[in-house]
């Protein structure tokens, strides 16, 4: 028994020993494998140990207001500024004004320094080649097509209230549209939908494997995790115009560590760390950083303009209306 | 009066006194409390007012009816086709002659040790769009869709049937052969026999294996999380309002719904069917091949036993091939890729997750038998009341524990969130049934005598059962352990909502990656475990050996 007692005691000391390192403690929106870039980079600049967490933005304001009164993270890296917006309004932001943000467009990032933009993206369709020919159809190239009787129960694509991707294209849908058209059109589209996800890139992996034919995602998840890698998957851009975002990272309010918080954002904005972004297609902010052919600009596409703190703040109610009507309306 | 008598029994003992109340304090914390936080949640409006308007709106509306209503038809579903095929494997292995009848139970128990998503994961890489059966063979011919209620179906069946076998396969043995015999000797033909003997004789039997299986069809998470495709059921609906939305109260409010049914089912399996129970232990050992039917039936038999033997290798079979190849429904040349991943990215899941296992493990079992030591020997008032508290979070799915941990301890005094502790402490309770179970079990077994003559010659009860009991105990205890161990090292339902960044386990990264359609990874993670639990088994295997042996040699 003695023995027992003893292995269980080293495990508790090296339980306790794990624990006390200094570390930053992160939660990402960013796709595993693509957060894992920088975090190393991160990791091997500064001899900082980042311990992060992966989940869709909406995840990451949900678990962030449950921990309101004991933040267990100091930094929230990706995931659109709308939802830094909305999480700034419920209170859950610190701001920290960057000296590396001064290159940054105003319109980058939040005036008081609540969050600070690190990319752009914007929404595109991704399809399956493969089906695409067996269907006869060409790939979707407006919103409209989407609703073609040949996609029905062909389309994925993430929950608006646990995706930022898909809480940006609703959003781009309203701005485009006005909110009732945008609904009626989403009650069509929803109509199309084999299933929702929980995160707004999963659709292009399921699209390239054939599980569906087409997803609604950002255009540089669909390079990297669908053309990029082999799989038949064509990107397409709507032509009445697609929504974007701007990628945006933040302090966490009372977070235990803002110092290294605040490293990692200066970090993150120099040209060296914005550069890594050639590995996801991203288009990075810092004009000194190189971008990647194959980089879907912003400038290249018909991008709606959106009022980011208009859709932030009104994302409550407006993920309200689509769960009532859309999500489990008849 | 008796219950003071019985309390100055227990004051008489000190150690034994101050022991109870720890147990009743942790019971009282990390059983009950979060459990009523949950109820209390949903029973409060946005400011925190009493208000019933969470229930209102779960039964008016048809959103909150409808993964109500979908999570109950595939409880039924999968618990009626559970037992069915259940019973026929229980029957072949009890009652006829099929050949390798040990292959057929190793390979049904493999659904039970396993990561929660092998199944669900091979459904995909099988029957999915681009699934090897529906593309690669049957060239897109039939119309099959995995996603949903006939898939989920198809997975929580070959997930959870091995249960209903297992518990039917113990009834079986148990009814005594003689009374077939019997009937066979008046002249009734063996399908009679079978129709008016032993198929009523099993009846509370299939009721049982029923009722557990549709509980944990109920509690599932991880299937329907992957599977469901816009089949909602209360589990994932529920998971989806809470650290989608944080709509506390409908999320628990949905919890709630779901813990009903299955604390029901669990309230009838345990103290209803099992008194009504009609088991005729004798203790003569039962003949076998008794009602050896024809040849017809046996084939028929022997054929449905293989078709689901070969289903369960060919699931797994097809996960450990797609972890092996570089990119699954693209490129399947075979690679370590998926394996360099895991242990790139994975690592740290993979260390989290055998520590907290590690450190939960024995902390449960001792726990446990400690628990089956006060309630299978002594004497306290409250003495049911705790044992079956001790037992309820088996009863409770995963989620609405989760969720309940979330709420409790959250916030001054217990603040535990994000800690080791939070998950330590879900693994510890949610397995303290088995250890609670498994102690009782064998404690009944020792002649009470023997920790007389100890606590006779002096010895305290404290130094009796860490010298006497325990050391008695051993083989239950360690059986207790390789299962807490197990089923820690592969729990997600709970679990998910308290993973932080500082402690993260390798059962969900699987779920990430499956969510992301990352399968070959996912499968890589989910054989990276599968090894894990394989060597966990035969190093506990060789311990309990060990102890056991000396026990031999002292005496």
């Amino acid at each position: 028994m003695r023995k027992v007692t003893l292995l269980l005691l080293g495990v508790l000391i090296i339980a306790t020993m794990v624990i006390s390192a200094p570390v930053l403690h992160m939660y990402t929106a960013l796709d595993v494998n693509e957060a894992k870039i920088y975090i190393e980079a991160f990791e091997k600049a500064t001899g900082i140990k980042v311990d992060w967490v992966r989940m869709s933005s909406g995840e990451v304001v949900a678990r962030l207001t449950a921990e309101r009164n004991n933040p267990r993270a100091s930094i929230w890296f990706g995931g659109p500024a709308v939802d830094f917006i909305a999480a700034k309004k419920r209170g859950l932001l610190e701001p920290y004004k960057s000296p590396n943000a001064w290159s940054l467009d105003l319109t980058f990032k939040d005036y008081d320094g609540y969050w600070t933009g690190f990319y752009l993206g914007v929404i595109g369709f991704a399809s399956n080649t493969e089906q695409l020919k067996e269907l006869g159809v060409e790939a979707p190239t407006s919103w409209q097509d989407l609703l073609k009787p040949e996609f029905k129960g062909r389309i994925s694509v993430a929950y608006p209230y646990t995706s930022g991707t898909s809480y940006t294209i609703l959003a781009g849908l309203i701005a485009l549209m006005g909110e009732d058209e945008a609904f009626d059109y989403y009650k069509k589209l929803d109509k199309q939908i084999h299933h929702y996800n929980k995160s707004g890139s999963a659709c292009v992996t399921q699209v390239g494997l054939g599980e569906v034919t087409v997803g609604i995602s950002f255009a540089h998840d669909i390079v990297k995790k669908g053309v990029s890698k082999g799989y038949p998957v064509k990107l397409t851009i709507p032509k009445e115009g697609t929504s974007y975002e701007i990628g945006a990272m933040a302090v966490v309010k009372g977070g235990p560590e803002p110092e290294l918080a605040h490293k990692f954002i200066d970090w993150m904005l120099t040209a060296e760390a914005q550069s890594l972004m050639k590995n996801w297609f991203r288009v990075p902010l810092n004009p000194d950083a190189e971008v990647v052919e194959g980089a879907v600009r912003i400038t290249d596409v018909n991008v709606i303009p959106l009022d980011f703190v208009y859709f932030g703040n009104a994302k409550d109610r407006i993920i309200e209306r689509w769960k009532n009507e859309i999500q489990y309306g008849d | 009066m008796y219950f003071t008598k019985q309390l100055k029994r227990i004051f008489n003992e000190p150690t034994l006194f101050i022991t109870l109340l720890a147990i009743w304090l942790l019971l009282g914390v990390f059983v009950i409390y979060p459990i009523v936080m949950v109820a209390m949640t949903s029973l409060k409006d946005y400011d925190g007012n009493f208000s019933l308007n969470t229930y209102k709106m779960l039964f008016t509306k048809v959103y909150f009816r409808r993964p109500l209503f979908n999570s109950l038809k595939l409880g039924a579903t999968v618990a009626s086709i559970s037992a069915i095929i259940g019973y026929i494997f229980a029957f072949a292995v009890t009652r006829i002659n099929v050949p390798g009848k040990r292959i057929f139970t190793t390979v049904a128990t493999f659904p039970i040790v396993s990561p929660p998503f092998v199944i669900a994961l091979a459904a995909i890489l099988l029957f999915g769009r681009n699934g090897i059966i529906t593309h690669d063979i049957l060239k897109d011919s039939l119309k099959i869709d995995i996603y949903g209620f006939g898939g989920l179906s198809l997975v929580e069946t070959l997930a959870y049937f091995p249960t209903a076998f297992l518990s039917l396969e113990g009834i079986l043995r148990s009814i005594n052969p003689a009374l077939e015999e019997a009937s066979l000797s008046m002249g009734y033909s063996k399908w009679r026999t079978f129709w008016k003997v032993t198929f009523p004789l099993s009846m509370p039997g299939i009721f049982s294996a029923w009722l557990l299986v549709f509980a944990q069809s109920m509690a599932d998470f991880g299937n329907p999380m992957i599977l469901s495709g816009n089949y909602q059921v209360l589990s994932v609906a529920a998971y989806l309002e809470i650290t989608g939305s944080f709509n506390l109260s409908t999320g628990s409010g949905l919890a709630i719904l779901l813990l009903i049914p299955t604390i029901v089912a669990f309230t009838l399996q345990k103290y209803w069917l099992s008194k009504k129970s009609y088991v005729t232990i004798t203790g003569k050992p039962s003949t076998m091949s008794i009602l050896e039917p024809s040849k017809a039936v046996k084939t028929l038999f022997t054929v449905v036993l293989l078709i689901f033997t070969a289903a369960i290798l060919m699931f797994y079979g097809t996960v450990f091939y797609g972890s092996f190849t570089k990119l699954w429904g693209v490129d399947h040349t075979l690679s370590l890729k998926n394996y360099k991943f895991v242990f790139d990215v994975g690592l740290e899941y993979i260390k989290d997750t055998i520590i907290l296992a590690a450190v939960a493990t024995p902390i449960s079992g001792i726990l446990g038998m400690l628990i089956a030591y006060f309630v299978s020997r002594k004497e306290f008032p409250g003495k049911r009341l705790t044992e079956a508290t001790s037992l309820l979070t088996f009863a409770i799915p995963g989620t609405v524990v989760g969720i309940g941990y979330l709420l409790s301890f959250n916030d001054r005094p217990l603040m535990l969130t994000g800690t080791a502790a939070i998950i330590v402490l879900i693994f510890v309770f949610r397995n303290l049934p088995v250890g609670v179970q498994n102690g009782v079990a064998a404690l009944e077994q020792i002649d009470r005598s023997i920790e007389e003559a100890s606590l006779d010659m002096g010895a305290s009860s404290a130094t009796t059962f860490w010298k006497v009991t325990l050391p008695l105990i051993t083989p239950a205890f360690f059986s207790g352990l390789f299962f807490t161990f197990v089923k820690s090292m592969t729990a997600i339902s709970a679990v998910i909502f308290v993973v932080s960044g500082s402690w993260n386990l390798v059962t969900v990264a699987i779920l990430g990656s499956v969510e992301n359609s990352d399968l070959a990874q996912a499968a890589a993670y989910s054989y990276v475990l599968i090894f894990i639990v394989v060597v966990m088994m035969f190093l506990l295997r060789m311990l309990t050996y060990r102890f056991s042996y000396e026990r031999k040699i002292a005496r």
